[in-house]
């Protein structure tokens, strides 16, 4: 008596509400996932907690307090600098080196899979072994790095302790590690522009360097402007690779790891809450802008 | 019909069985020996027929261990019962109530005469605000290891001041003339080992970082003497320029490989250097006591390990049994033998069947007495990070012996003002 009548009522759903019900798991999902860890944070972030004293067990409400001394906080302002400095250097320099690899894997080898291998590796390499190899690679008594600078007749550098060599050894192991992402990305750009192309710019008398201005690059800016934006999201988040490199230091800090001592060494969860939500709105932020300049580049 | 009847049969058997056998779950770290420590669990379980005891082993290092276990603590995950700690961690665990204290299985006598039997080190360390936090499993601090062979062919005796341990390495480095062989080991990285570095030179002369009633004392001279002191082995060559990147482990690898005349480490080494498979240097290394500093006297930094029942574990009064035993006599002998861990018990730094393992160990009580404990306080994680983070700066050249010393103790005095 009652089936009829249920299958009559499905039947009758709109196609707007048939998609709400087919979509709400997914977005269920997704707010166990993503929201509510987010919604938590920002909610911890308005209170003191520290494990390490009473206000572990019963947080104090404290209003934006945290967020003001993390204005006031030199560590803070030092960390955000920090890893500035890393989305600046490293960005340019993965897109530069991903770029040359795509055009080196695009290029007509007959045997492709070296090539393609060797863009693929560091990409599936978890990155604290990136930041492991490479400090062993600058380890300024048994690395590789001081040993190719012995046999030039060079001198023995300390890479690890010394402020100004960490950020460029951090540099360079974070674009080794990511230009690789950068070259997967731009590779799949390239293979999409037709061949024609280049042949009937040939046929014209331009020559390879033309042919690379006016058309690989304008045709590979959709591409360029994807990499940029993950590369820069995932730039401001580093903190595996400066991490590893410096053992458990703090000579060279960057926002997350600053957020890490915070919250699981020094056990202060309010505040390291605060700074994650800081740093949470700045790479909201430059997402925002990234995602104009598209739908700029689409119109 | 009749099959189900004796197949809920069959399950509640089974379910009383399993119910009846009290599952506890130990947290060791790494470097903690988890083979020998499970030998020890399956002594108790033969002896508790009703109780398995399973291992989760952690990280390598003090530090990486705390990470995972705030997480699993923060959390108030039941699935850990019991956990040995680092001997820094015992006010931090009061204060966050991660322990379950052990007073309540204790009466008060009992409780009193069960400390006496310690070392008085590792009682007051596990004592806070007068609550019993954890009891100890094995104790530990810093030695000198001395290449014996290298001495002896010099003519030297072990060093008993540094100044004695300077000559000595710069001698036996020039004479040697070996581009591998390094002069004095001592942690530099950014580790918990360099709270001890930085600390060891102020306790020398007298100091501390608290006076006797627990409120800040160190001062920006004595802590600029200290990291003078570091940074001018370096300034004599018998320590490399490239300090700030040892960590504790490296030293001991480097020792074992044969490259270093001097490594001030914690007794675990000892074990390695003799009966690892790779180590070059089997029999030919001695231990003595840290040498003294110049005008002052010899110090040594307060290691060891403690056992802490987990609040949020579900079977705490099983948890507790188990700690009475770890704490035994007992385990601290087979700990001695298995795993060269020091006894947290003074009788057994003479029983025979120790002393012919670790023939050191005869010498090695004055040394665990007269240890210095690092500073104990709930936010003793900043308190190491500020020492040690600035400590490895100066011996970085990052920063100079003064410019480190005013910021170790203007950051320290704003953790001890509650900032």
């Amino acid at each position: 008596m009652t089936q009829p009548k249920y299958r009559r009522s499905f039947g009758d759903l709109s196609e707007r509400a048939l998609a709400f019900w087919l979509l709400l798991p997914a977005a269920m999902l997704l707010a166990l996932v993503a929201l509510y860890p987010v919604a938590r944070l920002i909610y911890t972030s308005l209170f003191r907690r520290r494990l390490t004293d009473e206000t572990g067990l019963s947080p104090v409400y404290v209003g934006l307090s945290n967020f003001a001394q993390a204005l006031s906080d030199e560590r803070f302002w030092t960390a955000l600098w920090n890893t500035l400095l890393i989305v600046l250097v490293t960005v340019p320099g993965a897109l530069l080196v991903g770029l040359l690899l795509a055009l080196l894997a695009n290029l007509p080898f007959r045997v492709k899979w070296p090539v393609r291998l060797g863009l693929l590796l560091p990409w599936a390499l978890p990155l604290v072994f990136a930041g492991l190899i490479f400090r062993w690679f600058f380890d300024s008594q048994y690395g590789v790095v001081n040993d190719i600078l012995v046999r030039l007749g060079g001198e023995r550098l300390l890479w690890i302790t010394t402020p100004d060599l960490l950020f460029w050894a951090i540099c360079i192991s974070i674009i080794w590690k990511s230009s690789s992402f950068v070259a997967l990305i731009l590779l799949a750009g390239l293979q999409v522009i037709p061949k024609e192309l280049y042949e009937s710019a040939a046929v014209d008398g331009a020559n390879r360097w033309q042919s690379f201005w006016r058309i690989t690059l304008p045709l590979l800016t959709p591409a360029i402007l994807v990499a940029a934006i993950f590369r820069t999201i995932t730039a401001f988040q580093t903190f595996d690779i400066p991490y590893a490199m410096q053992n458990g230091g703090s000579a060279f800090e960057t926002l997350a790891m600053y957020v890490r001592t915070t919250s699981i060494e020094n056990l202060n969860f309010g505040y390291g809450s605060a700074l994650a939500v800081l740093m949470f709105l700045i790479s909201f932020a430059v997402t925002l802008v990234y995602l104009r300049y598209v739908r700029g580049a689409e119109d | 019909m009749r099959k189900m009847v004796w197949l809920m049969v069959a399950l509640l058997v089974m379910s009383v069985g399993l119910a009846q056998q009290t599952r506890l779950r130990v947290f060791v770290g790494g470097q903690q020996r988890p083979d020998v420590m499970r030998k020890i669990f399956d002594l108790y379980q033969s002896r508790n027929p009703g109780v398995r005891v399973d291992v989760e082993v952690g990280g390598a290092t003090s530090d990486q261990q705390q990470q995972y276990l705030t997480t699993v603590l923060a959390s108030r995950d039941p699935s850990i019962d019991v956990i040995l700690i680092d001997v820094i961690r015992p006010a931090q665990y009061l204060a966050s109530r991660w322990a379950d204290t052990l007073d309540k299985y204790l009466p008060a006598a009992s409780r009193q005469s069960l400390l006496q039997q310690y070392l008085p080190a590792y009682s007051q360390a596990n004592v806070i605000n007068g609550q019993l936090v954890a009891l100890p499993g094995f104790a530990d601090a810093m030695f000198l290891y001395y290449r014996a062979d290298l001495l002896e062919k010099y003519g030297f005796k072990p060093p008993t001041t540094w100044d004695e341990a300077i000559q000595q390495a710069q001698t036996i480095l020039q004479r040697e003339n070996n581009p591998n062989l390094n002069g004095i080991g001592f942690i530099g990285a950014p580790v918990e080992g360099t709270v001890c570095t930085f600390l060891l030179p102020i306790w020398a002369a007298g100091g501390d970082v608290t006076n006797a009633q627990g409120q800040f004392a160190l001062t920006v001279e004595q802590a600029q003497r200290a990291l003078q002191f570091w940074v001018g082995l370096m300034d004599q060559r018998v320590s490399p320029p490239n300090m700030a990147e040892k960590p504790q482990d490296t030293i001991r690898s480097e020792m074992q490989a044969g490259r270093w005349v001097f490594g001030t480490l914690f007794a675990y080494a000892w074990n390695r250097f003799q009966n690892d498979a790779d180590s070059q240097v089997k029999g030919k290394i001695g231990v003595v006591p840290l040498p003294a500093f110049p005008g002052g006297r010899q110090a040594s930094c307060l290691g060891g390990w403690q056992w802490v029942v987990s609040d949020f574990s579900r079977n705490k009064a099983q948890a507790h049994k188990l700690v009475r035993f770890l704490s035994s006599p007992e385990v601290s002998k087979i700990l001695a033998i298995e795993a060269s861990n020091l006894p947290v018990f003074p009788a057994l730094y003479r029983d025979p069947d120790i002393l012919r393992v670790n023939p050191w160990f005869a010498q090695a009580l004055p040394v665990v007495q007269a240890a210095r404990a690092r500073p104990q306080h709930p936010r003793y994680a900043e308190i190491s990070e500020v020492i040690r983070v600035t400590t490895n700066q100066v011996l970085a050249r990052q920063k100079t012996p003064e410019q480190g010393a005013r910021e170790i103790v203007s950051r320290l005095q704003a953790i001890y003002g509650g900032r």
